[in-house]
């Protein structure tokens, strides 16, 4: 309310100054008049904002997981020998991504014999999402940027998904229009308008322009780098970057420090950075390694024949669908509502236990994908003890149905929409890629990283507050950039994800994550927390990985023979 | 008993320059020319107090009682007077007589406030005291209100919320009024008075409360012809203006047709490419919801079937209904050929993936002013309206003035081009709207027709011959591809429309 209320003030002696300056009556009654037509339709609602709508808390089934962490006193090993197991060479444990593409590469090369068991009652992990009558939504990441060349097994994906039309080797690819962002891609609320773009523009000194061009000729000049061992020094997947130290090193300082090592000051471009550094890792940027900062703006070198470099990939219901189509492939090897309770890794067999429809059951299993993040692994893996816990950041994200475009000033309604004010990262309008123009409702996943306060007080901070408290939290952040949206709320919901994603904390890319184990005795490990880095094409990366190993030692098997 | 008075004409005198005021805010948001429109207000507003104080000679009796009722009038009137002008802005066939008549009687009765005020003081205190107590407490309210109009009020509640609560308070000076004279009142007339001001009030909260729901229903738009018909649809505003013979179609304030000349626009956007097909039997209409480019389509005997799709059924169902409107189509969309379908076009066409294809699909959009239509002219698009083309078909497309925005037409062009047609772009002066883009695009080269349907006005092989050559003027200084992900078209169009908006 009180935004609004600057707004207003601010309008106002802006009409004030039209008075005092025009000198003439018409000037100074129109300039009054225009004014007052202006506010008088901004502020028609500004006195208290509906919040007259249903909320729901969906969330991941943290009972199940607590039931989980109940059972494993009474799971004796003795017990879990007494279920009869049947066999099955590759248990997948894990139905997010990297499960999903360790599932699609097995089946791509033949491997037939594996079970992915699914703790959810659908698969897709962080990529998981929902519907309603005006639209699909996602429930976490919802776009796959342009994949660079490297990015070889996202542009395989793709071209057999049809996103990717022809061949998908070249340096720029021709995408699936239908898929590609539409125009209007990204906007921000600055100084009470949208601007296009999400790189302030708005209200700079020349200080602020000068350092924002400084900035980018550096990162551009990062993003064309090639080491010595001739591999970019920033990849995707991170594991094909160059080795050398002058880039590694990077790792050893936080983003804050390296930028604070280059006097960059000014107060837009370190918003614009700590936004990008809470949109891609919910962390600011003194709470992430330099590496990974600068990974999120020289890695991603993508290009496609009919779009700008600039340009995303992106589905009404996010990444879940590609989650979806990776899952309608493996189908018949997919339990869902199973949660694995215990992984008895032997020398030569491996059990599984785990539940469905109330009942124990045990698989027996040569190998052991476990693709579920790594904190949970000493829970359920028999003798598993992780040294150091990777990091996670908690986020909450809320879908929010909206029964028409909210008004705003400044450029209209685009596919990202940024507030330089307040937490959060903004929301993103699910169905941005409708082609219908007859569009009335819209869905929008608002987004916000919990990056401000540490992450375990965050994560107690996300639990305890109910949904009423997120509601109103919400709101409150989307009025200051559309003051009346919530008498357009016809309904939220509300995912919290208390362990949202892995933080490339200071030090992690390349000296703490080397140190998880890829495998323990037959368990293969498989997660995005392995590359330091929450994105589709990680996961996709070590699930395939995972996959890889499985395959090359099948051969060498079939070979032998 | 005094100071209540005086307190009276403090709170009245606010009221009554807060109508004023409002009465002249909404003459220049509506009409324009604020200057204009707030001097002829307060002219008439002075000249109608006037009128009241003059009045006020002929109330004889009961003065009490008459000033209670006017208080109550004012209220009502006053306080409902920005939403009346608002809402029946488009309903009314002029709005002038509307204005100045609201702001005749609500100076009226303001006049004969405080005559009649000081009536009712003039036993209690001697004249000197009275002219300079009434009036010193008229200015200060009237002063008051020039401030707070434009600084807090309007600002923070927004103009018809102003006029509700203002009403209110005229209600609360009625209420207060009945109190303070309940000896002199009689109990039965009292009582009424008290319900009476009890329902006013409860009627303009109401007013107050769901003011917004008014307010974005009467969004305003301003058209120099008498309105005849005007309804809103869930897609668009269509507003149907008639002057004589003169019968305009605006869709959202954009003007679609003038029965002036509109014949020269559908003759064509249709001709050239009918006449040039040797025997078109099925036919697609996209958009053209007001069924005259089907009336041309069905000048040739050939013609087994046309589908129209167009968006809003409303629009449709006027213009097969509406006997005035049906005279302009010749009952067009109930002819046997004619189907008529509402729906996406782009929506419909994807699904329709090439299963029913045409010799001759006319594309008429409105202009793509923003994102969502220039979806509807992106090389995606055209590459799925090739789909249901018949090899040998024909499609043409309406795509904005050459003149006005060259870029913008020369980007339809483009895109067509890029998605896989050969182009024949041509133009042609309609006087309502300017000069005018239309391209054809074809898998084959385009032969122009050498013979037209008998009683075309406009089109002939020797017009036409002109309309295919552009001069300097309106070659592009840009060439893009529209598409969905960078809707290059918007963008032009914006900016080039923009220039000739700002005067």
């Amino acid at each position: 309310m009180s935004n609004t209320d600057k707004l207003s003030r601010k309008l106002f002696l802006r009409s004030l100054g039209s008075f005092v300056l025009s000198g003439t009556i018409g000037g100074a009654v129109s300039g009054c008049l225009t004014a007052c037509n202006r506010l008088g339709r901004t502020n028609l609602t500004n006195s208290t904002y509906s919040t007259n709508f249903p909320v729901k808390m969906l969330g991941p089934s943290m009972a199940v997981g607590h039931r989980l962490r109940d059972m494993l006193g009474r799971l004796n090993p003795a017990f879990a020998d007494e279920v009869k197991a049947d066999f099955c060479k590759v248990v997948i444990v894990g139905g997010g991504i990297a499960g999903l593409s360790t599932g699609w590469w097995l089946q791509r090369h033949g491997f037939n014999d594996f079970t992915l068991l699914e703790l959810e009652s659908a698969c897709g992990g962080n990529s998981r999402s929902g519907k309603n009558k005006v639209s699909a939504y996602p429930w976490g990441a919802h776009y796959v940027p342009l994949p660079n060349l490297e990015s070889h097994y996202v542009r395989l994906l793709f071209a057999e998904l049809g996103l990717i039309e022809g061949d998908y080797s070249v340096a720029a690819p021709r995408y699936n229009d239908l898929h590609l962002c539409h125009d209007p891609q990204e906007r921000l609320f600055k100084d009470g308008q949208f601007q296009d773009g999400l790189v302030p523009r708005r209200g700079l000194k020349l200080e602020d322009s000068l350092e924002i061009r400084r900035f980018f000729e550096l990162v551009h000049e990062l993003r064309d780098a090639v080491g010595a061992d001739g591999r970019p020094a920033f990849a995707i997947p991170v594991d094909l970057s160059s080795q050398e130290p002058k880039f590694r090193e990077l790792d050893e300082i936080t983003f804050a420090q390296w930028l604070e090592q280059r006097n960059f000051n000014s107060k837009p471009l370190l918003w614009y950075i700590d936004y990008c550094c809470r949109d891609d890792y919910g962390a600011l940027s003194a709470n992430i390694s330099a590496w990974a900062g600068l990974h999120y703006f020289a890695g991603r070198r993508g290009r496609a024949a009919n779009a700008e470099t600039n340009s995303v990939v992106t589905f009404p219901s996010g990444n879940g669908y590609l989650a979806q189509a990776l899952k309608e492939k493996i189908r018949a090897h997919i339990i869902e509502s199973a949660p694995v309770l215990r992984i008895l890794p032997g020398q030569k067999l491996s059990r599984v236990i785990y539940e469905q429809d109330g009942k124990t059951k045990a698989l027996q299993a040569e190998t052991v994908i476990f693709a579920a993040p790594r904190f949970l692994a000493p829970y359920i893996i028999a003798d598993y003890k992780l040294e150091k816990k990777p990091e996670y950041a908690p986020w909450l994200v809320a879908n929010l149905t909206l029964s028409g475009v909210p008004g705003s000033r400044g450029t209209p309604l685009a596919w990202d929409n940024v507030s330089y004010y307040g937490d959060s990262l903004g929301y993103v309008v699910a169905n941005h890629q409708e082609i219908t123009t007859r569009r009335s409702s819209i869905v929008i996943t608002y987004y916000r990283p919990l990056a401000r306060m540490p992450a375990a007080q965050a994560r107690r901070f996300l639990q305890a507050q109910g949904e009423t408290f997120w509601r109103d939290e919400i709101v409150k952040d989307l009025e200051i950039m559309h003051p009346g949206i919530g008498a357009l709320i016809t309904s939220m919901e509300l995912w919290p994800w208390g362990h949202g994603m892995v933080s490339p904390s200071q030090g992690y890319m390349w000296t703490g994550r080397q140190k998880l184990e890829r495998r323990f005795k037959s368990v293969v490990f498989a997660h995005s927390d392995m590359s330091g880095i929450s994105n589709f094409e990680e996961a996709q990366y070590q699930g395939i990985m995972a996959a890889e190993t499985i395959i090359s030692s099948g051969t060498a098997l079939k070979e032998s023979t | 008993m005094i100071y209540p008075l005086l307190i009276t004409a403090f709170v009245i005198s606010t009221c009554g320059l807060v109508y004023e005021l409002i009465a002249g805010t909404v003459a220049s948001y509506l009409l324009g020319d604020s200057v204009t429109q707030f001097s002829t207000v307060i002219g008439v507003y002075l000249f109608a107090m006037g009128v009241g104080s003059f009045l006020s000679r002929y109330i004889e009796k009961r003065v009490i009682e008459t000033f209670i009722k006017v208080e109550l009038l004012v209220g009502l009137i006053g306080g409902f007077s920005a939403t009346a002008l608002f809402v029946l802005f488009e309903h009314v066939e002029n709005f002038r007589i509307l204005l100045y008549g609201l702001v005749l009687l609500i100076g009226i009765l303001v006049g004969l406030e405080v005559p009649l005020l000081m009536r009712i003081l003039e036993k209690k205190l001697d004249f000197k005291e009275l002219v300079s107590q009434v009036f010193t407490f008229d200015y200060v309210g009237a002063l008051l209100a020039s401030l707070l109009f434009p600084l807090v009020l309007v600002p923070h509640l927004g103009l018809l919320r102003v006029a509700f609560l203002f009403g209110i308070f005229n209600v609360i000076v009625a209420f207060w009024s009945v109190r303070l004279f309940k000896d002199e009142l009689r109990a039965r007339e009292s009582n009424f008075f008290k319900g009476a001001a009890a329902l006013c009030a409860i009627v303009l909260v109401c007013g107050f409360a769901f003011s917004e729901k008014i307010m974005s229903f009467a969004e305003s738009a301003t058209f120099s012809e008498p309105i005849i018909f005007s309804t809103t649809t869930p897609y668009q505003r269509i507003v149907i203006t008639g002057n004589g013979r003169d019968i305009r179609l605006y869709l959202n304030g954009n003007l679609q047709f003038s029965t002036r000349d509109e014949y020269r626009y559908h003759e064509a956007l249709v001709h050239p490419l009918m006449a040039s097909l040797p025997k078109p039997e099925d036919v697609l209409v996209l958009g053209g919801g007001d069924g005259m480019a089907v009336r041309e389509v069905l000048k040739y005997p050939s013609v087994k079937s046309v589908q129209l799709v167009d968006l809003d059924e409303k629009m449709t169902r006027l213009f097969s209904e509406q006997a005035f409107l049906t005279k302009l189509n010749k009952n067009s969309l109930k002819d046997r050929r004619v189907s008529v379908l509402n729906g996406d076009a782009f929506v419909w066409l994807r699904e329709l993936d090439g299963k029913r294809q045409f010799d001759a699909i006319i594309v008429d959009f409105p202009d793509p002013s923003n994102f969502s239509l220039g979806k509807l002219y992106s090389d995606t698009f055209y590459k799925t309206l090739r789909k249901a083309l018949k090899p040998g078909g024909l499609v043409v497309i309406q795509s904005t003035s050459p003149y006005y925005a060259k870029n913008s037409y020369w980007c339809v062009v483009n895109t067509l081009k890029a998605s896989g047609f050969l182009t024949t772009p041509y133009h042609a002066y309609v006087p309502a709207f300017g000069d005018w883009g239309y391209v054809i695009g074809s898998l084959q080269p385009f032969d122009a027709p050498r013979q037209y349907p008998p009683g075309l006005a406009y089109i002939s092989p020797e017009s036409f011959a002109c309309m295919l050559e552009f001069p300097h003027d309106m070659q592009p200084t840009k060439l893009a591809v529209n598409r969905l992900n960078n809707q290059e078209l918007v963008h032009l169009f914006e900016a080039e429309w923009s220039e000739y908006e700002q005067h």
